[in-house]
């Protein structure tokens, strides 16, 4: 009976609205849901743990044990003014598990040099006439060979390798690069040598060192909300680290642009991304040039040289660079596989592809985004005429020496040239912008794009799913807009309108939102205490589970609502993570599961230890019994005969890397785990997988 | 387990209400094999589109080769394809007695003369950006010029031709992450490895998998539950097909490597009858800056895969192309002459193929802008003709069916009146 009314009345509010469906799981889950109308289950109160659970899970990425009880004794409110100013609370534990990631700390300049692509590196040693003969003649060699096909280019580094291991990043040490011509294979060999010889490394190592950072942030950081806001404005501010040289901006992005502006004014925050060189190469505003930019006399050149970062005659596409293909690739095994057809075509002797003319005039895509996806909303009230204006007013805004070429400490960031901007009058949303601006022109732009209405309640709009829930009520918004507007765009303020709200504190929110991909991936781990060292690994199933960080292609950012992202393949994901994790199948990434079943033999027992320590005991009864029921069951194994689809021989297939990889996995583990702990870990495992879980 | 194994082979999804797998077929399938018996709402059988990306930029005139262009040979000294002449299998493969395709591509001449093959050219995107991932983005959103539009076309078709039927296989994308083309709103799948499509815990594997269903089930997550159950369903199904089983029929050989094996369990879920709807693939190398060739060489041993791989899933799947149509594609073309590296750099305007029991084929349609100095865009490459949005749409609308294509083509005039007819 009860099963039916909850089954009833979830149905009716789904047809309501999506996210008033967890009133149900809510009102089960509260000892004193004795309404029977969601009226009276609006006016139900969460309880302190829930309270306290609720903001772990929304400021931060879940409690790990022992939090609850720690933010009790601190005190609710006492603990989120603290989240609020990330730069009081000490964080020194975090910093020394980031002190291996050494690209963290490196100029931009320095990434290009340390950690070019092998395209790149030879194009610099060539302009420089310092290619080494051993290595001029190798490849003179193989660009005289016969033609091959692709599957034996020379190395190349792209998105589509960025999942390999950090500590297998010399050139030629990819086991899959099977060299089909020797020529070939000599080459990348002394590549790699080169590479090691001077201490260079593949550029991939930097994405996959920031993605470690995220994770390690997000595990350890004690500044939870500064985590949760770098996670929401780096995916408001996307950047694909895919598009050409944003690879080597990113590390830059994140330390520079994103942090220091998290808790701001948003109006600091938009100005640091307008003039990061990641936004400005990935949406193109770096060769953004006035029509009538005065581009004769001596100048010219080197007017034209530096935004574009070719000398004259140089060509506009490095011929390592991807190809653009498959850049969501997840990880190793697939990704080898992958190679075999997307390799870049080779390289060739005179190896420059013929020059391509600098495109000159204005790209209006920044400008678009800028007011579609960054301030206004898509409705918010502009015109193409507008995108047309505001363009003109950034052009100039470009980078200097964008592709490392020349030696330069200051390669790769901001600058603007007075030269290639378009120094007209413009009228933006109705504001007269003078002629003559230069440079004020674009930050007269972000000023009137800062405080335009429309941006506080886009802001507003946003933070308001982000915390509270997938569909906020427009009083809710309106009052967060309100806050943001009084406060001159201040995030800090914005935050506490939300978080004080009785919308963000009520029942309708608890456990409403669905976590994410990462936020998944890092709550489980802080749940059950585990550590990791953020190695690619953990962030492969990030990725598997549908979100790799920095490899959301369009400018949108991933999409911030659940129905987005909860679809049958990504369940599936989400279910083999928890039981991955569970199992320690995950290198880099442990568990100890030991530390809270003891040596418990009793199911049931071993299940309450694991209800407590990953839902903090808040689970719905049903869920509790249905589990308990299960375990109760004579376990049933699969049998060698048994057709599973994973363990059938179907080597034959060819394109079954991943079920290999796995049954390796799992036979490490079926050998080393006694069944007390394999059934420990399929308890832990299901509850990590269990819809209770997946909310937040 | 080998009587399922050839029912499925055999049958497809019309017969899963038998008994066979009357128990155990999930309740998406049972929805879907009643969809495919009495034909789907608006109509008709279940159509699918298969999508295939060629990344990188394939040299579409070295693809389908202008022979009948004396500036064609002018312009590529050492990497144009040979005029045809017959027993010369380094020449083009005449067609019409003006376009022939590049030697690699034999296997598709005989679906020419059976007129199931079309080929559109001079196609491609209105946009002039020579950027792969540009190019890309506008090509799979189908919005050229504009980024931040937040859906690919082939998802937008998923959205505007609801369908409450529609199985979790109703469109899945044969690559390790989701395309452009397919992200958006309604769900679709990225799975490589049909294999791999399942709970994965070893020995454990049947009772961790019980016990995920049984809370998933009784669940009071609405959200969760639907998701859940069809998810199980899914597992469930696949692991009945046994993927890793798979013959392909009438002799079909897919060649060796991913695309070939993307191609096969395309094929595979077609066969099955899972109700898909949207198939998606793409395959890279194209990218021929240095060292092309001509009938030999990089592009020929790219387009042999590309060929082979597509001429055998039209073989294996034999009977069914009657209700399936093939759509290549690629970001742009390239440059018309070749450049100081016997390769070409990127272009403009491309060639498709579209292929497909139903297509109206033997045909080059489009109008064929020329070679010649002053007919070349920006006096380099080969000037655009047809949008490639009119292709797309002709294929959304006469073939899946669907006529909302302002939703799905936003910012673009389309109309039945720029089809160039390959679909009648």
């Amino acid at each position: 009976m009860a099963a039916l009314t909850k089954h009833t009345r979830g149905t009716i509010v789904r047809r309501l609205a999506a996210w008033v469906c967890m009133l149900a799981l809510v009102s089960s889950a509260l000892a004193n849901a004795t309404g029977s109308s969601e009226q009276q289950a609006s006016a139900a109160r969460l309880n302190e743990n829930q309270r306290i659970l609720h903001v772990l899970n929304r400021l931060g990425f879940g409690p790990r044990p022992g939090d609850v009880e720690r933010v009790k004794s601190i005190g609710l409110d006492r603990y989120i003014d603290q989240q609020l100013h990330p730069e009081r609370i000490s964080d020194a534990a975090v910093e020394a598990r980031l002190q291996d990631l050494a690209t963290l700390r490196m100029s931009t300049a320095e990434l290009i040099a340390k950690y070019p692509n092998p395209g790149m590196l030879l194009r610099q040693l060539q302009r420089r006439g310092e290619v080494p003969a051993d290595l001029a003649a190798l490849r003179e060699n193989r660009t005289k060979g016969k033609a091959v096909s692709g599957a034996a280019a020379p190395p190349t580094d792209s998105g589509a390798q960025m999942e390999a291991p950090a500590g297998n990043s010399a050139p030629g040490s990819n086991g899959n690069a099977q060299a089909k011509a020797g020529d070939n294979a000599e080459y990348r060999q002394a590549l790699r040598e080169y590479y090691l010889k001077n201490n260079l490394q593949l550029p991939r190592v930097i994405i996959q060192d920031l993605q470690a950072s995220r994770i390690l942030r997000a595990v350890y950081s004690e500044r939870q909300l500064q985590e949760v806001m770098v996670d929401f404005w780096t995916n408001h501010f996307n950047i694909f680290a895919g598009k050409g040289m944003d690879q080597w901006f990113l590390t830059s992005y994140d330390r520079d642009v994103i942090r220091p502006h998290a808790f701001g004014k948003f109006q600091d925050l938009l100005l640091a991304t307008a003039q990061s060189p990641a936004m400005l190469f990935y949406l193109d505003n770096f060769q953004s040039v006035s029509p009538h930019a005065q581009m004769g006399g001596q100048n010219r050149r080197r007017e034209l040289l530096d935004p574009f970062g070719r000398m004259p005659g140089r060509i506009n596409n490095n011929p390592f660079r991807r190809n653009g293909a498959n850049l969501l690739a997840i990880n190793r095994e697939l990704l080898r596989a992958q190679q075999q057809g997307t390799r870049i075509m080779r390289e060739g002797p005179q190896t420059m592809p013929q020059p391509q003319r600098p495109r000159r005039g204005i790209n209006e895509n920044y400008a678009r985004e800028l007011m579609e996806l960054h301030t206004l909303g898509v409705d918010g009230g502009y015109t193409q005429k507008d995108v047309q204006e505001v363009a003109r007013c950034f052009t100039g805004w470009t980078i200097r020496n964008p592709r490392g070429l020349l030696n330069d400490g200051e390669a790769g960031t901001f600058y603007f040239n007075p030269r290639l901007h378009d120094d007209g009058e413009k009228i933006v949303l109705g504001h007269k912008i003078p002629a003559g601006g230069g440079i004020k022109d674009g930050l007269m732009v972000l000023d009137i794009l800062a405080r335009h209405p429309s941006t506080a309640k886009f802001i507003a709009t946003k933070l308001s799913r982000r915390f509270v829930s997938d569909n906020p009520s427009p009083a809710l918004v309106e009052r967060v807009a309100a806050a943001f507007r009084k406060s001159d765009g201040d995030i800090r303020e914005t935050l506490r309108a939300i978080f004080t709200s009785p919308e963000f504190n009520s029942p309708e929110a608890y456990r409403a939102k669905i976590k994410t991909p990462f936020e998944l991936a890092v709550s489980a781990i802080r749940a059950l205490g585990g550590e990791t060292d953020g190695r690619p690994a953990l962030h492969q199933w990030i990725a598997r589970m549908g979100e790799p960080l920095y490899m959301y292609q369009a400018p949108t950012g991933y999409p911030d609502t659940a129905e987005s992202w909860v679809n049958t393949g990504a369940l599936l994901e989400r279910l083999n993570f928890a039981l991955a994790l569970a199992s320690n199948r995950i290198p880099g990434t442990r568990v100890d599961l030991a530390r809270y079943a003891g040596g418990e033999a009793n199911q049931a027992r071993v299940a309450d230890q694991f209800f407590n320590v990953i839902l903090q005991g808040d689970v719905s009864p049903r869920t509790k019994e249905t589990l308990l029921k299960k375990l109760s069951e004579p376990p049933t194994a699969t049998t060698a005969a048994e057709p599973n689809s994973l363990m059938a021989g179907n080597e034959g297939a060819g394109y079954d890397r991943l079920a290999r990889r796995e049954r390796r996995e799992m036979r490490a583990v079926n050998a080393s785990a006694s069944p007390v702990n394999a059934d420990v870990a399929r308890i832990a495992g299901l509850i990590l997988g269990s819809p209770e879980f997946q909310r937040q | 387990m080998s009587i399922n194994r050839r029912f499925f082979l055999k049958s497809g999804g019309v017969a899963l209400a038998s008994i066979t797998f009357a128990h155990a077929a999930p309740s998406f399938l049972q929805r879907t094999a009643l969809a495919q018996g009495v034909g789907r709402a608006g109509g008709g059988r279940r159509k699918t589109i298969i999508a295939i990306f060629q990344r990188g930029a394939v040299d579409g005139l070295n693809m389908v080769v202008p022979h009948g262009e004396s500036a064609y040979y002018n312009m590529r000294p050492t990497i144009a394809v040979a005029k045809p002449r017959s027993g010369d299998q380094e020449a083009a493969i005449d067609l019409d007695g003006f376009f022939g395709l590049h030697p690699a591509l034999a296997p598709f001449k005989p679906l020419w003369d059976e007129k199931r093959l079309a080929i559109v050219h001079a196609c491609g995107s209105p946009d002039n950006t020579r950027s792969h991932f540009d190019a890309q983005d506008y090509m799979e959103s189908a919005t050229p010029g504009v980024k931040s539009t937040p859906d690919g076309w082939l998802n937008r078709y998923l959205q505007a031709s609801k369908d409450p039927t529609a199985s979790p296989f109703r469109a899945v994308s044969m690559t390790p992450g989701l395309p452009r083309s397919l992200m958006g709103r309604a769900p679709a799948l990225a799975i490589q490895d049909l294999s791999a499509f399942a709970i994965r815990a070893g020995a454990q594997t049947a009772s961790v998998q019980g016990g995920f269903e049984a809370i998933y089930e009784q669940g009071v997550d609405e959200v969760l539950r639907g998701t859940g159950k069809e998810t199980f369903a899914a597992v469930k199904f696949l692991k009945q097909a046994n993927p890793a089983q798979y013959k392909p029929e009438n002799g079909a050989q897919y060649p060796r490597g991913r695309f070939g094996t993307s191609l096969l369990q395309i094929a595979q879920l077609i066969k099955a009858g899972v109700g898909l709807e949207v198939a998606f693939t793409d395959c890279g190398g194209w990218d021929t800056h240095t060292n092309e060739g001509n009938a030999r060489g990089q592009l020929g041993l790219r387009l042999q895969e590309f060929g082979a791989g597509i001429a055998a899933l039209v073989t294996d799947l034999g009977q069914r192309m009657d209700d399936v149509v093939i759509l290549t594609m690629s970001e742009f073309g390239r440059t018309a002459r070749e450049n100081g590296n016997r390769g070409t750099d990127h272009g403009h305007a491309n060639a498709m193929f579209v292929i497909g029991n139903a297509v109206r084929g033997g045909r080059v349609y489009g109008k064929w802008p020329g070679l010649r100095n002053d007919q070349l865009y920006e006096g380099r490459d080969l000037a655009l003709t047809t949008d490639f949005r009119d292709v797309f749409s002709e294929v959304v609308q006469r073939h899946m069916g669907n006529s909302n294509l302002q939703t799905i083509f936003p910012r673009y005039e389309v109309s039945a009146a720029k089809f160039r007819g390959f679909l009648g």
